[in-house]
């Protein structure tokens, strides 16, 4: 089987899940014998790939770009020129002897459907994020939502990365049920080794819909209670507003920002936080969560959230009520056996969880189409 | 030829309500805030209405279209009957009629279904027990002579406190962890108190009522009473102790799986075979001799597949609790205060720790049915938060 798989970003450059997914996607398509074109837009240094049946190849001149939703005024500006040109070059150049194309999220949806047309080759479009999720159900954008729902229409399956998704794609895109496969993420275990501190982490990008404005209201109310540090990571466009709330809440001096982080840097802090705390508005998947849970933190995720569908050993928490947010977070750092047990717990499920499960599952969907 | 003994656990636990972090030491009235009465008198009232009552008045029924020759036995928890005095007066009352017949027997056990048989010291199990005891004397005026610890929990240590206490008789599973190869369709004697009778759960022919009943993939569903009398007089032995949940009829199995059809009919069809009779706990102990001894120095249950205290005490964080509890109690005991002390007993209830464990597929999905909670853990907060809060009225003095 040969699949032209279209991306956006792809290690060393990624910002997010998607990222993640479609590198550990493609090794281990490849190591189950599925010959894979992984397309990319060039960046400014060369992507190296060892593997047999993998490449990737580069496409069109662009510079990084976040690949979440951007602000406003930068959908006239380079983002949104630069993703248009990319999914003309793709539809333009790719040729060749495929029996399936598979793209991810509306940022390679229109490539899809006209390679779709061009080539006569079903097409597969694997859901990470829709813009309702992006936009925190606040405003979500109309240009968005028509592509994303154009191309799940035009799709022969949508693969969601959790059941969560498959019910908003359902609900507020009006694709049939059956046309729908739930395929999890996985996780690479980030392994322990550090001693743990009292530190609650949040990590992700600082965007309306990772909610990080709650997880410092629910800080707020700890520190009422507790002792502990705060950490929160990662950048993005609400950083300053979030550095104002902390002052105006008045703990500052508890809570640290660290900007943008490398991996080891992530990793790092996933080593030494007690508890991982993932109050998104609306997480299609949230693979940090697990991340987190393979390096030993106990972990509070949003119930709106894909992630607690296969992370059975962890709290859950409407991400709006910062009170119980609050009263989870104590009860990890205060009651010693309760964090062991769900760590302890957590870890045992994460063994099931791997990227090769989550490559057989794309492939079964493969079979049903080609 | 075996005597049939039917026995019934009547139980309803004082559930909690949700207690965060930050009511800890808040100033309130703590029977009202720590348990959950709306949804108790809901999950209750759906009980009356679903079991209790339907099924008291289908066996009174039988005990008289019978001539009186089938027979049954119930354990009432403290707190059901707590329950009753509160909600339902008429299930009380109907309950009182059942003894009134003669041909029901009454068990005694801890007032509050509490693990205190466990506790290093036994004078709260002995004080619970006496409790139960006298609850049992003044609202039917029954001498209890046969004992049954919360869930069957049972080991030599409260055998023998249980025989010191004066019973003749005490009920516990009859798992092969402790009969090897022997059946528990006999009588047997603890090894370590002579005077005592261990009646044994045949948990086979029990489950087949309590568990298997709707369970459409089981090769013997449906299960019809004329088949279940053959199997009950095709066993060997003295006797065949059945004993479950009173809830089995009408609130486990749905009136639509047909158990009350099955209830209607058992006593005939048991009764069609000449040499099959029921008996209560009480005349089982006065009419059956030992034939054999036996010894459990570790603490055996009727619940779960480990047939052990495991339910209860299986991880890490039950363990927690129930330490927290016996500390509790530690400080508790010499201050007389009455509402600190009702307060902790209620705490004591074993389905506190019940709702907490973190147990595998297939009993987990038995302890997800009876939970309140989403998931143990959130048990465990809740439940070690009102703890917690309990430790600093007690610390603190009075409430």
């Amino acid at each position: 089987m040969k699949v032209a798989m279209i991306g956006w970003e792809y290690p060393p450059f990624k910002v997010g899940g998607l990222g993640t997914h479609c590198y550990w996607l493609t090794q281990h398509l490849a190591n189950l014998g599925v010959k894979v074109d992984f397309y990319v837009p060039k960046r400014s240094r060369a992507i190296n790939v060892k593997e047999k049946n993998l490449k990737v190849i580069e496409i069109g001149i662009t510079k990084v770009y976040p690949y979440d939703r951007v602000e406003e005024g930068a959908l006239e500006g380079d983002f949104f020129e630069s993703v248009n040109t990319y999914n003309e070059l793709c539809a333009e150049k790719i040729h060749g002897n495929y029996d399936l194309i598979h793209v991810h999220d509306w940022l390679t949806v229109k490539a899809g459907i006209n390679l779709k047309h061009k080539l006569g080759k079903p097409l597969i479009v694997t859901i990470h994020s829709t813009e309702f999720d992006r936009s925190g159900w606040l405003n979500p954008n109309e240009y968005f939502i028509n592509v994303e729902k154009e191309g799940m229409e035009r799709a022969d399956r949508v693969i969601a990365v959790s059941h969560y998704t498959k019910k908003v794609i359902v609900d507020n895109y009006g694709i049939p049920e059956d046309k729908i496969r739930v395929v999890h993420n996985a996780v690479n275990h980030v392994g322990e080794g550090k001693k743990k501190r009292k530190i609650v982490l949040f990590l992700g990008r600082l965007t309306i819909q990772k909610g990080a404005e709650f997880f410092l209201r629910a800080a707020k109310r700890v520190l009422e209670k507790e002792d502990c540090l705060f950490v929160v990571a990662g950048g993005g466009d609400m950083l300053p507003r979030l550095v104002d709330l902390s002052v105006e809440l008045g703990i500052a001096n508890r809570v640290m920002f660290t900007g943008p982080l490398t991996d080891e840097e992530v990793k790092h802090l996933y080593r030494i936080a007690s508890v991982y705390v993932m109050p998104s508005v609306s997480e299609p998947f949230g693979i940090t969560a697990l991340e987190a849970a393979s390096a030993g933190a106990a972990t509070i995720v949003s119930k709106n959230s894909g992630v607690k569908e296969i992370l059975k050993h962890c709290l859950t928490v409407d991400f709006w009520d910062t009170d119980e947010m609050a009263n989870k977070i104590i009860a990890l750092l205060r009651y010693d056996p309760l964090r062991r047990a769900i760590t302890r717990n957590a870890k045992r499920d994460l063994n099931f969880i791997t990227w090769e499960r989550t490559a057989q599952k794309t492939l079964e969907v493969y079979r049903e189409v080609v | 030829m075996p005597a049939i003994c039917m026995y019934f656990e009547v139980h309803q636990p004082f559930r909690l309500n949700r207690f965060s972090v930050f009511n800890i030491g808040e100033n309130f009235n703590p029977f009202e805030v720590y348990f959950n009465h709306k949804l108790n008198k809901v999950l209750f009232e759906r009980a009356v209405r679903k079991c209790y009552l339907p099924t008291n008045k289908l066996i009174l029924e039988l005990i008289e279209d019978t001539d009186r020759n089938f027979k049954v036995s119930f354990s009432l928890t403290g707190t059901f009957m707590e329950y009753c005095d509160a909600l339902a007066q008429e299930v009380m009352r109907s309950f009182q009629d059942l003894v009134e017949t003669g041909c029901v027997s009454l068990i005694c056990e801890t007032y509050y279904h509490s693990l205190s048989s466990l506790f290093e010291d036994l004078s709260e199990f002995k004080e619970q027990v006496e409790m139960h005891r006298n609850a049992i004397r003044s609202r039917f005026g029954y001498e209890p002579k046969v004992f049954r610890n919360t869930e069957a929990i049972y080991d030599n240590r409260i055998a023998k406190e249980i025989e010191r206490m004066g019973f003749k008789g005490i009920i516990t599973e009859g798992t092969e962890k402790i009969l090897g190869w022997r059946s528990p369709n006999y009588i047997y004697r603890p090894v370590n108190a002579p005077n005592l009778k261990v009646l044994l759960r045949n948990h086979r022919l029990s489950d087949d009522i309590a568990f298997r009943f709707s369970a459409v993939g089981w090769e013997e569903y449906p299960l019809t009473a004329d088949k279940y009398a053959r199997w009950l007089s095709s066993c060997e032995g003295e006797i065949v102790n059945i004993f479950m949940d009173y809830e089995t009829f009408g609130e486990h199995n749905w009136p639509e799986s047909g158990i009350f059809d099955f209830l209607y009919h058992l006593p005939r069809e048991v009764l069609k075979y000449p040499n099959n009779y029921f008996v209560t706990v009480d005349e089982a102990v006065e009419r059956f001799s030992p034939v054999g001894e036996i010894d459990v120095p570790f603490a055996i249950s009727w619940a779960d597949n480990e047939r052990d205290v495991s339910p209860w005490l299986g991880n890490e964080m039950q363990i927690a609790c129930f330490n927290e509890l016996k500390e509790i109690g530690k400080m508790l005991k010499d201050k007389g205060d009455e509402d600190l002390l009702k307060l902790w007993r209620l705490l004591q209830t074993s389905d506190h720790l019940y709702y907490i464990s973190t147990k595998g597929f297939a009993d987990g999905e038995i302890h997800k049915y009876f939970s309140p909670y989403s998931n143990p853990y959130e048990g465990f907060i809740n439940y070690m938060n009102i703890l917690q809060d309990l430790r600093r009225k007690v610390e603190g003095g009075r409430l």
